[in-house]
Formats: structure tokens, sequence, C-alpha cells
């Protein structure tokens, strides 16, 4: 067996229309050795590896001649060998026919891959077991790419929880979006802080045109980070005060004289700006000082 | 322990820099040396450097906040520089406040505020 | 760090409430607690341990690690013999003190810390618990 699994992978290096097939197993085993994606091999009834494939070499790094004859549990993790999982694959492929799994794997050099696994029961035409069949796929750059996929997912939604954005020296903007609950506001505290003391910045602009409707929880814990914006020495200014949250805030008694308010962002801007000593004006009103608070 | 405090004349100004974990002794102490140091150097204020101080509870801040009061009865103004995010997160959570003081990023802020402060004062001269 | 990692410190005189916070802040960090959360913690622990020196002049903080699953905590727990809290209520009203303070030890710390279970007799003393958990 050694020696056929080692002329197949000479005979594959050759052009694949010149690959004699001299008939239906030999054709078989070309097709089984020219799959790239998938590696196939057999097991005897044990779960001893009887033939091995080009593809499961590079997949696996073992040559033929150093894995025939070993049981398949070498592939395996040694928790996975432990709780005896790779006797339970076999057990289930008896039994249904067909056992699949997607797991991790390990290779020749100790390494793990992320891999789809079918292994398939082999009987004779009396129904006796004579093997089974493996089929392993590498999904290493899938897993990857998922991986990546979710810590992006993550760092948006970070993000989009709440934004921090430095939109001019000395100027910080958080634009919020929804309700703010106490698990947010934490996150908000404490990115809009850091982003202040590590940018030097004595403004936070806190815009609210993207937050539906003010309630007294939210009110409330604006009302804490502008205290704790206060503490470390930068001043907010609140924007997007449309006139149902201005009523809003009236009707339920919510005093929010700690911070500067203004109608739109535009306004805010300019506050801020003024809070910095940035002049944004004509020649004829450059000289009015900043201090406008 | 209350050698951890540091206060020095800065220009019109005495800068007094806390420890990290200053214990309640090391709290007491800011007062008294503090007010000592108002009456010896004619100063115009207090910069209050909290840039190490990694705690601030609620006795740490109530005296922060009395000795701003007595430093506004001796005719100078409390300036708190430097406070850090997370103890600035956690003193307002647990609801304290520092009374009658200005705060400021750093220490040059406070700085570049005090002449301002001393220019009010002293117009007309 | 074990799961079962735990300690005591006595608190007798002032300067053992500075020393307890040493602790605390050792173990929060030990854990993995971030910078803001420890904060928390530590001015939790600083709170309460003042009011064990305060209201029954000796007590002990006792500290230990907690595991549920995956996620990692911390617990303390305050214990005096002191005269008791004879109205809790009011005791986690705003700005109630008996002890010359400014009344936010116990609600205070309540809202630094994820649980607070307070056990306490008139005449028999004061068990205050309070826990964190970190998130992930």
């Amino acid at each position: 067996m050694t020696k056929e699994a080692t002329g197949v992978a000479q005979a594959q290096t050759g052009k694949a229309d010149k690959i004699r097939v001299d008939n239906d197993f030999d054709m078989l085993r070309t097709l089984v050795d020219n799959i790239r994606e998938y590696a196939i091999i057999m097991l005897d009834p044990k779960g001893h590896v009887t033939t091995w494939s080009p593809t499961a070499e590079r997949l696996k790094g073992y040559r033929a001649e150093e894995i025939v004859g070993k049981h398949f549990s070498t592939f395996y993790t040694r928790e996975d060998v432990a709780s005896g999982k790779t006797d339970r694959e076999l057990e289930t492929a008896v039994r249904d026919g067909r056992f699949e799994d997607e797991g991790w794997r390990v290779r020749k050099d100790g390494t793990k891959f992320w891999a789809t696994v079918v292994i398939t029961a082999l009987r004779d035409a009396q129904g006796s077991l004579k093997g089974f069949g493996k089929i392993t796929r590498d999904l290493s750059d899938r897993k990857e790419a998922e991986e990546r996929i979710k810590k992006q997912a993550q760092e948006i939604l970070e993000m989009a929880t709440v934004p921090v954005v430095q939109v001019w020296e000395g100027v910080i903007l958080v634009p919020l979006i929804g309700m703010l609950d106490s698990a947010r506001t934490q996150q908000l505290m404490e990115r809009l802080l850091q982003r202040l003391t590590e940018t030097n910045s004595p403004v936070a602009l806190i815009d609210i045109t993207g937050v539906p409707a003010i309630d007294t929880q939210t009110a409330q814990h604006l009302i804490e980070t502008i205290k704790a914006v206060r503490y470390i020495g930068s001043e907010v200014v609140l924007t997007g005060v449309r006139p149902s949250i201005a009523q809003t805030l009236v009707h339920l008694g919510i005093d929010l004289s700690s911070a500067t308010t203004r109608s739109s962002l535009t306004a805010g801007l300019r506050v801020a700006f003024e809070m910095i000593n940035l002049h944004v004006a004509s020649h004829d009103n450059a000289q009015v000082a900043a201090a406008g608070r | 322990m209350s050698d951890d405090i540091s206060v020095l004349r800065v220009r019109d100004v005495l800068l007094v820099t806390m420890p990290a974990d200053p214990d309640d002794a090391t709290v007491s102490a800011l007062q008294t040396r503090t007010l000592d140091a108002m009456e010896q150097h004619d100063v115009k204020g207090l910069i209050l450097d909290l840039s190490r101080v990694e705690i601030l509870d609620s006795y740490f801040a109530r005296t922060v906040a009395e000795t701003a009061k007595m430093v506004t009865l001796m005719g100078g103004e409390t300036f708190i520089a430097g406070m850090r995010p997370s103890v600035a997160i956690t003193a307002t959570e647990l609801g304290v406040t520092l009374g009658a003081t200005r705060t400021v990023l750093n220490v040059n802020a406070a700085l570049d505020a005090v002449p301002r402060l001393s220019q009010k004062k002293r117009a007309g001269r | 760090m074990s799961d079962d990692d735990q300690g005591a410190v006595q608190i007798e005189v002032e300067s053992d409430i500075a020393a307890a916070r040493r602790v605390v802040r050792e173990v929060a960090t030990s854990i993995g607690f971030g910078v803001t959360e420890t904060a928390r913690i530590v001015t939790a622990a600083s709170e309460l341990g003042r009011n064990v020196y305060k209201y029954a002049s000796k007590g002990t903080m006792h500290w230990r690690t907690l595991r549920n699953g995956e996620i990692s905590g911390v617990e303390l727990r305050f214990e005096d013999h002191g005269p008791g809290i004879a109205d809790l209520d009011e005791a986690f009203q705003e700005g109630h003190s008996t002890g010359g303070g400014l009344g936010m030890g116990l609600p205070g710390a309540k809202r630094l810390m994820d649980e607070m279970e307070i056990r306490t007799s008139n005449g028999e003393g004061t068990t205050v618990t309070v826990r964190k958990w970190r998130q992930h």
C-alpha cells in the first residue's frame, strides 16, 4: 500500500492528461489525489491509516511512509484523544454510516488547523465493515476570515456605541445616537475622558441630535458625564437640543445649567471655538475677545 | 507620610502636589500645610496637582472642598489640575463634590489662568 | 491567580484604611480589572473600610477572588463587632451620616460595585459584603 501511494504521488507530478489510467480503481485514485482542497484517506476498521494522498501530505505534513499504519488519532489534539473523541467518531460512523465534524486538527509540526471532517463507513457487499473513508478540508482561511470579521464588527459596534472624534485641536466631538443606559454611559465617560486627556482638549462637544427622546435616566447620565468631564478640567457643550427635547427637560425638571447648551451643532462649534480662543469671524469682529461666557 | 506632599511657590501661586494614594494623615496635612503656606507667601491662589492621584474617596474630596473654601476666605482661588479620567469617573459615581474649585486639564493650564486672575485683581495699577 | 485566593487586612488604626486600599488595588489588578474598574473597587473599599474604623473603631476586611465560569471577580467582606446600623434605610439615604462624614459611604460604595449585602444587628456588629465582576 505504501509503495502504491508513493507511485501515485510521483505520477501526479506529470500533467494531468498524461496520467495513465488502467482501470476504474486507478481512475478514482487519480481523482482523489488531484483534488486540492480535500485530503481523502482511508482507515482500516480500527482506525489505522491505510492510504495516503498528496493533498493529505500537503495539509498534514506527513509523508505516506511515515503515517500509513498509524492510528488516525495522530491528527487530533491531546484533549480530543484523552476524551475519547476519536473512538466516538468511528462508533458514530459505524452506527449511522457517516460522521461529520468541524474542529481543530494537528499537523506533523504540532501546529493546529481548523478543519471539517467527514468519516464514512465502508462495507463490502455482505455488509461487513472494511474500513473508513476520511475526507478532511482545511478551513483555516475561512476561520481566520470569520475571526477577522467578528473583530471588525466588534470595533464597529464599539465605535457606533460611543463615537469619539477629534474635530479640532482642543475640541472632541461625541455624536450620540440612541438612548443612554448605565453600561453605555460608563463606556462614554471612559472613552471621552481618556480622549480629552490624551489630546489635552478643553472642550467636549456632545451632540444629542441622534437621541430620539430624553427620559430622566438619559438626562441623569448626561449630567453625570458633564460632571466627570468637569473634574478632569474640560467643559461640555451640549448640542442638538431641539424644541421637543428642551420642553421635556424643563417639564421633567432637569437642570442642565452646568453645561453650555445649543440647539445646533454649528452654534455649539462656534461656542467651542470661543472657548479655545479660536476666532472664526470676519475681520470686523475679530477683536471681540473669546471669553464670551 | 506627609512628606509625600510637595508645596512649592511658583510665581504668584502655591503649587501643591499630592501623592498617588495618600493616607488620612497625609490628606489632613494637605489642609494645614496649604493654609500655612498661604499665610507665609503672598500668593493669589492654589494649584492642587492631582495628576498622580489614583483614588479620591469621600474623605479626600471633602478635605479638598473644605481647603478650597478656606483658601477663598484667605483671598485666593483654587485650581484642581490633572485629575485622571478613572478618578474623575469614580468620584462622579461616588457622588462627591469639590465645592468652590476650578478644574483645569494640567498645571500648565492653571498657570496660564493665574496671570489673568492677577490682572483682574490688579487692574488699574 | 487561583480560584480560592484570599486574605484579610485588620483595620485598627486610620492608616490601615490605606493599607486595605493597597491590598485591594493589587488584587483587582491581578484579576485583570482595568484602570477605572480598579479605581471603583479601591474607592468602595476605602469608604467601607473607613466606616468600620469610624463606627466600630476596629474590624477586618476579608478579600477573595471569584470565578463563575468564564467570568472572574472580587469579593470584599467588611466585618466589625461595633454597634450595628440601627436604621438601614436611613443609612442608604444620600447625605445621611452619624459619623461626621458626608454620608456617602454605603450608597456610594453600592453604586461603585455590582453587588452589596449587609447583615447588621443592634449591638452585635455589621458585615458588609460587596462584589465586582469583570466585564468582557
